[in-house]
C-alpha cells in the first residue's frame, strides 16, 4: 500500500521544508479566521493527505491521496465564504481538480486493465502493451498539468490562490503544485519510460509558452495574490522546461545532459516551493495588516513591517534568478541544458530550441519588472492608502514563518551541493546517469555543465564576492564621514504626495502597452468635467481591467459551444413526429444515395443530382418553414 | 596575477574619459567648443566633496542600493576577456552569469527609482524595466551565437579563442551577432536612440529619472556605475566582435585595445548626431531588430555553418 523510495523522500523533504515554516506561519494566522476547526482539520488533512500521494504504492492509494489533496484544498479555499468570488473560486478549482482527477482515474483504468489496487510495479507491464502509448501520455499530463497549474489548464490559479488563507496558498503554490509534477516523475519515468521525441517536445512547448503567459499576466495585475498565482504558472513552466529538455535528451541517448537537465528541474522544484511560500507568506501578512489585497493601496511598508519586507526581498531577488540566488542557480542550469541543444543532431529540434531559450530569458526579464513592480509598490515610497499607514509588523510566530522559510532559501543557496548530491542520488535510483561528480568535478567551489565546452558558475564565490565588495564600498563611504541631511524628495517644486507616485498601474504601463494585442485591456476612463470646459476637471477615474485571453477564448467559447449544442439537442429532441419520419426518409435517401459510392460507381453528374435531391427535401420535410 | 588587477584597474580609471569622449565628439562636431575630457573625473571629485541629502520618505534601500548598483558590475570586470596577452583571466563564466550581475544592479537601481517617492523615479524604473525586460533575450541569444562560434561558452575563453583562432566560415553569422550586440551595446548604457542621457525632460529621460532624487557621493557612485556599465559593454563588444590584437607585445595589446574602445566611441557619438531619440514605445522596434538579428546569427550558424 506504501512504498517510500528515494523519490518519494525527495518529495517528502519537499513538503517538510514547506510546511514546517508554515506551521508557525499559520499558527501566527489562526486568530484571524472565524471557523477554526474546520479551517485546523482541513489543514492538517491537507498535510497529511500530500504526504500520502508520494508515498503510495498503488493506484488506488494514491487516487484516494489525491482526491482528499483536492478536497482538503477546496474547503480551505471557502475558509472564508465572504463573497460571490470566492464562492465562484472555489467551484472553478473543484471543477478543473476534478476534470483533471477524471483523467488520471482513466490513465489509471487503462494501464491496470481495470484492477486498480495492483502495484505500480505491475502496471508496467500492461501500460507497455497498450497500443496507443500517446493516449495514455495526454491522459496523464492533462491530469497532472490540471493541478500543476500549466497553460492552458492554468485558469483556475489567478482565482483560487487568492481567495484562500494566506498560509494555505503558500502551501497551495509552493507544494501542492509539486505534487503533481511528482506525478510526472513517478509516472513517466516508471510506467510510461521509453519516451518517443514528441512527448519531450510536447512538454517543451507547454513549458515555454507556460512561462511566457504567466509572467505577462503576473506583470498586469495589482491584487499582490494574484500576481504571485500567476508566477506559479510561469515557474511551473520553466520547471516543465527543463522536465521537457531532459526528456529530449533521453530518447535522444544523451544521458549526461537528460540527468542534468532533471536535476535542474528537481532543483527549480526545491526553489520554486521555498521562495514562492515565502512570498505568499510575505503577501498575507501584508494583506493581513491592510486588509486589501489591492497593490494600489499599499506603499512605504518597508518602514513599519521590516521584517517582511526583507524577507520578501530576499524571496523577490530568488523568483528574479538574480545572481547568485538560488532561483538563479536553477535557472542556470536550465539555460545549460537548453544551450548544450547543440550536441542534437536533428536540426528541427535544434532551430526550436533557441525558441525556449528566447522565450526563457524573456520570462526572466520580465519576472524581474514584475518584482520591482511588486516591491517597490508594495513597500517602498510613501502609504497609498490609511490602511497601510497603520499597518505594523506582524505577529512573532509569524515572523519565524517567514524568517524560517527565507533561511530554507538562503540553505538552497548556500549548500546547493548538497542538495543536487540529493537529487542526482535520486536520479540514479531511477535508472538516470550519475551527473554529480560532472557538475561539482573540483569540489563544491565550482558547478559546471555537463555539455561539452559548457559553462561555469561558482555561487558561493560569487556571493563571497559581491557582499565582500559591497561592504568594503559602505565601510569606505562610512570612513569618509561624509555629512548627511533630511530633506524632501525633489518634485520640481511640487509636492510629493502618495497620489503623485508611481501607481502600480502605470508601472506595468508600457509594457501593458507592448503586449496590447495580448493583454487587450478594457479602458474605463470617467471624467467629471467642469460645465463649459473640456480639460478642466473636477474628478477623474481611470481603472484597466485585463481578462485572460486563455480563459475568453478557450473556456468562455467552449461554454458558448455547448450552449449552442445543448440548444440544437433541445431542438431535434422537441420534433413533432412528421419531422422524425421526415429525417428517416432523409437519412435512407443518404444511404440509398451513398452506395453508388461504395460500389465503386460514383460520377459527379449523378453526385450533385443527389445532393440537389438531398438538399431540397431536407429543406421541405426536416427544416420547414420558418415561422 | 599582477597584469589581471591591473588591467581591472586600468578599466575603472579610463571608464568617465570614455563618456566625456563621447561628449566631446558630439561637441565637436556641433561646432562646441568640447568640455575636457577629464570632465568625469571633475564631476566625480566634485560629487564627493558634496554632503549627502537623503529624502525623508525615502527608506533603508536608498542607502544600500547604490553599493548594490556598483558591486555586481565590479565583479563583472573581474569576469571580462583578458586585453593582453598572458595575463590571468576567469575562462569559464558564461553569458548568463555576467547578465544576471548586469539584471541585479538594474534591479537595485530600479528600486532606487520608487524609493523616493517621486514620479519622476516611477516614471524611470517603469521604463527601464520594460526595456530591460526586452534586452534580455536578445543579449543571451546573441552571446550564446558567438561563444558556438567561439568553441566555448564561457565569456573569456571565447574572448581568446576568437582572437586565436578567428572563424573565418562563420564571418555571416559572426557579422549578425555583431549588429545584435551593437544594439544591446546602446540600448543598456542609455545612449540615444534609447535614452539621452544628457536630457532632464520628464518625457523622454529614463537613466537620469532613477537617479533624481539622490546626490553627492552616492550620485557619485551610481554615476560611476554608469561608466563602468558602459566600458564593460564596450570591452566585451572589443574583446568578442574585434579579436585581435592579442597576440602582441603588452604595449601594443594595449594600445590596440584602448584604440578599438576609441572606435566604439567614436561609432556612438556619430550615431547620436545622427539620429533623434526614439519614442519609448519605438524602442520595442529597435530591440526587435537586435532579437532577429541574434536568431539570424544561430540559424546561419546552425544551417548554413556560414
Amino acid at each position: 500500500m506504501f512504498l517510500f523510495d528515494t523519490l518519494s523522500a525527495v518529495f517528502t523533504v519537499l513538503i517538510l521544508l514547506g510546511i514546517v515554516p508554515n506551521l508557525f506561519y499559520s499558527f501566527g494566522y489562526l486568530p484571524h479566521i472565524k471557523r477554526k476547526t474546520h479551517y485546523l482539520i482541513h489543514y492538517f488533512g491537507f498535510i497529511l493527505s500530500m504526504i500520502g500521494v508520494v508515498i503510495s504504492a498503488n493506484a488506488l492509494v494514491f487516487l484516494f491521496f489525491w482526491e482528499l489533496m483536492s478536497l482538503t484544498s477546496w474547503q480551505l479555499i471557502l475558509t472564508e465564504p465572504k463573497d460571490k468570488e470566492n464562492l465562484f473560486a472555489a467551484r472553478f478549482y473543484f471543477f478543473m481538480t476534478h476534470l483533471g482527477f477524471v483523467c488520471l482515474l482513466l490513465f489509471f483504468l487503462i494501464i491496470s486493465n481495470g484492477d486498480i489496487n495492483q502495484s505500480f510495479s505491475a502496471l508496467k507491464a500492461i501500460a507497455s502493451h497498450f497500443a496507443y502509448p500517446t493516449l495514455l501520455f495526454f491522459f496523464l499530463i492533462f491530469g497532472l498539468l490540471s493541478k500543476a497549474g500549466a497553460v492552458p489548464l492554468h485558469v483556475w490559479l489567478p482565482y483560487a490562490h487568492p481567495q484562500a488563507p494566506s498560509p494555505v496558498s503558500a502551501l497551495m503554490s509552493g507544494v501542492m503544485l509539486k505534487i503533481a509534477l511528482y506525478g510526472l516523475f513517478r509516472f513517466l519515468f516508471d510506467i510510461l519510460y521509453p519516451w518517443p521525441l514528441q512527448w519531450g517536445v510536447v512538454i517543451l512547448i507547454i513549458g515555454a509558452i507556460s512561462s511566457l503567459v504567466g509572467v505577462l499576466y503576473a506583470l498586469s495585475e495589482h491584487d499582490i495574490k494574484a500576481l504571485l498565482a500567476n508566477h506559479s504558472i510561469e515557474n511551473i513552466g520553466i520547471i516543465l522546461i527543463a522536465f521537457g529538455m531532459g526528456m529530449i535528451f533521453d530518447t535522444l541517448h544523451l544521458p549526461l545532459l537528460s540527468a542534468f537537465a532533471f536535476i535542474a528541474a528537481l532543483f527549480h522544484i526545491f526553489n520554486h516551493m521555498s521562495f514562492k511560500s515565502l512570498l505568499f507568506m510575505g503577501a498575507g501578512s501584508v494583506l493581513h495588516q491592510t486588509n486589501t489585497k489591492n497593490m494600489e493601496k499599499y506603499g512605504g511598508l518597508i518602514k513599519t513591517m521590516p521584517i517582511t519586507a526583507i524577507t520578501f526581498l530576499i524571496a523577490a531577488i530568488s523568483i528574479s534568478a538574480l545572481p547568485p540566488s538560488n532561483g538563479f542557480l536553477s535557472e542556470w542550469m536550465i539555460f545549460q541544458s537548453l544551450l548544450s541543444s547543440s550536441h542534437i543532431n536533428i536540426m528541427t529540434l535544434k532551430l526550436t530550441i533557441p525558441f525556449a531559450i528566447f522565450a526563457l530569458a524573456l520570462t526572466g526579464g520580465l519576472a524581474i519588472a514584475c518584482f520591482v513592480k511588486a516591491y517597490g509598490i508594495t513597500f517602498l515610497g510613501l502609504h497609498r492608502s490609511t490602511n497601510a499607514k497603520h499597518a505594523t509588523e506582524v505577529n512573532s510566530l509569524m515572523k519565524i514563518g517567514m524568517i524560517l522559510m527565507a533561511l530554507v532559501v538562503i540553505s538552497l543557496m548556500l549548500l546547493a551541493p548538497i542538495y543536487i548530491h540529493y537529487f542526482s542520488n535520486t536520479l540514479v535510483s531511477l535508472g538516470k546517469a550519475d551527473v554529480y561528480h560532472k557538475i561539482f568535478p573540483h569540489g563544491i567551489w565550482q558547478m559546471h555543465s555537463v555539455g561539452i565546452n559548457g559553462g561555469v558558475v561558482s555561487p558561493l564565490i560569487l556571493l563571497i564576492a559581491l557582499l565582500g565588495i559591497t561592504f568594503l564600498l559602505i565601510f569606505a563611504y562610512k570612513a569618509l564621514h561624509v555629512k548627511e541631511r533630511i530633506y524632501k524628495t525633489w518634485a520640481c517644486g511640487y509636492r510629493t504626495s502618495s497620489r503623485t507616485q508611481y501607481s502600480s498601474t502605470g508601472f506595468a504601463g508600457p509594457i501593458r502597452r507592448f503586449f496590447t494585442w495580448l493583454y487587450k485591456p478594457q479602458e474605463h476612463l470617467n471624467t467629471e468635467k467642469v460645465k463649459g470646459h473640456n480639460t478642466i476637471f473636477t474628478s477623474s477615474h481611470y481603472a484597466v481591467h485585463v481578462k485572460p485571453l486563455f480563459e475568453v477564448s478557450l473556456y468562455t467559447s467552449l461554454v458558448r459551444l455547448t450552449n449552442i449544442t445543448s440548444y440544437w439537442v433541445y431542438r431535434f429532441a422537441h420534433f413533432e413526429q412528421r419531422r422524425y419520419v421526415a429525417i428517416i426518409f432523409n437519412l435512407l435517401l443518404m444511404v440509398l444515395f451513398s452506395y453508388r459510392i461504395f460500389s465503386h460507381q460514383f460520377s459527379w453528374a449523378t453526385f450533385a443530382i443527389e445532393t440537389v435531391v438531398m438538399i431540397i427535401t431536407i429543406k421541405i420535410l426536416v427544416i420547414g418553414d420558418k415561422k | 596575477m599582477i597584469l589581471y588587477l591591473s588591467t581591472i584597474i586600468l578599466l575603472i580609471v579610463i571608464s568617465p574619459l570614455l563618456l566625456s569622449f563621447i561628449t566631446q565628439i558630439k561637441m565637436f562636431i556641433t561646432f562646441k567648443k568640447p568640455i575636457s575630457i577629464f570632465q568625469g573625473y571633475r564631476n566625480f571629485s566634485k560629487l564627493m566633496s558634496k554632503e549627502t541629502i537623503i529624502s525623508e520618505e525615502t527608506s533603508a534601500v536608498t542607502r544600500v542600493a547604490p553599493f548594490l548598483i556598483l558591486s555586481p558590475l565590479l565583479i563583472v570586470l573581474f569576469l571580462l576577456p583578458p586585453i593582453v596577452k598572458g595575463a590571468y583571466y576567469v575562462s569559464f563564466v558564461d553569458a548568463f552569469t555576467i547578465t544576471g550581475l548586469i539584471s541585479l544592479s538594474t534591479f537595485f537601481l530600479m528600486l532606487l527609482g520608487l524609493d523616493s517617492a517621486s514620479s519622476f523615479g516611477g516614471m524611470g524604473s517603469s521604463r527601464e524595466a520594460f526595456i530591460s525586460a526586452l534586452v534580455e533575450p536578445a543579449m543571451i541569444l546573441t552571446v550564446f551565437s558567438v561563444s558556438m562560434m567561439a568553441g566555448n561558452l564561457g565569456i573569456g575563453q571565447a574572448g581568446v579563442n576568437l582572437a586565436s583562432s578567428f572563424p573565418q566560415k562563420h564571418m555571416a553569422s559572426f557579422l549578425f551577432s555583431a549588429i545584435s550586440f551593437f544594439i544591446l551595446l546602446i540600448a543598456e548604457n542609455g545612449r540615444i536612440p534609447v535614452d539621452n542621457p544628457q536630457t532632464h525632460l520628464e518625457v523622454t529621460m529614463i537613466h537620469e529619472a532613477m537617479i533624481l532624487d539622490i546626490t553627492g557621493v552616492y550620485l557619485a557612485i551610481v554615476e560611476m556605475a554608469s561608466s563602468i556599465k558602459f566600458i564593460i559593454f564596450a570591452s566585451l563588444f572589443a574583446s568578442l566582435f574585434m579579436p585581435f590584437g592579442l597576440q602582441f607585445s603588452i604595449p601594443v595589446a594595449l594600445v590596440i585595445f584602448i584604440a578599438k574602445l576609441l572606435i566604439i566611441c567614436i561609432a556612438i557619438a556619430l550615431l547620436e548626431i545622427g539620429t533623434a531619440k526614439l519614442r519609448l514605445f519605438k524602442v520595442p522596434n529597435l530591440l526587435g531588430i537586435s532579437i532577429v538579428f541574434a536568431f539570424l546569427s544561430l540559424i546561419t550558424f546552425y544551417v548554413l555553418g556560414a
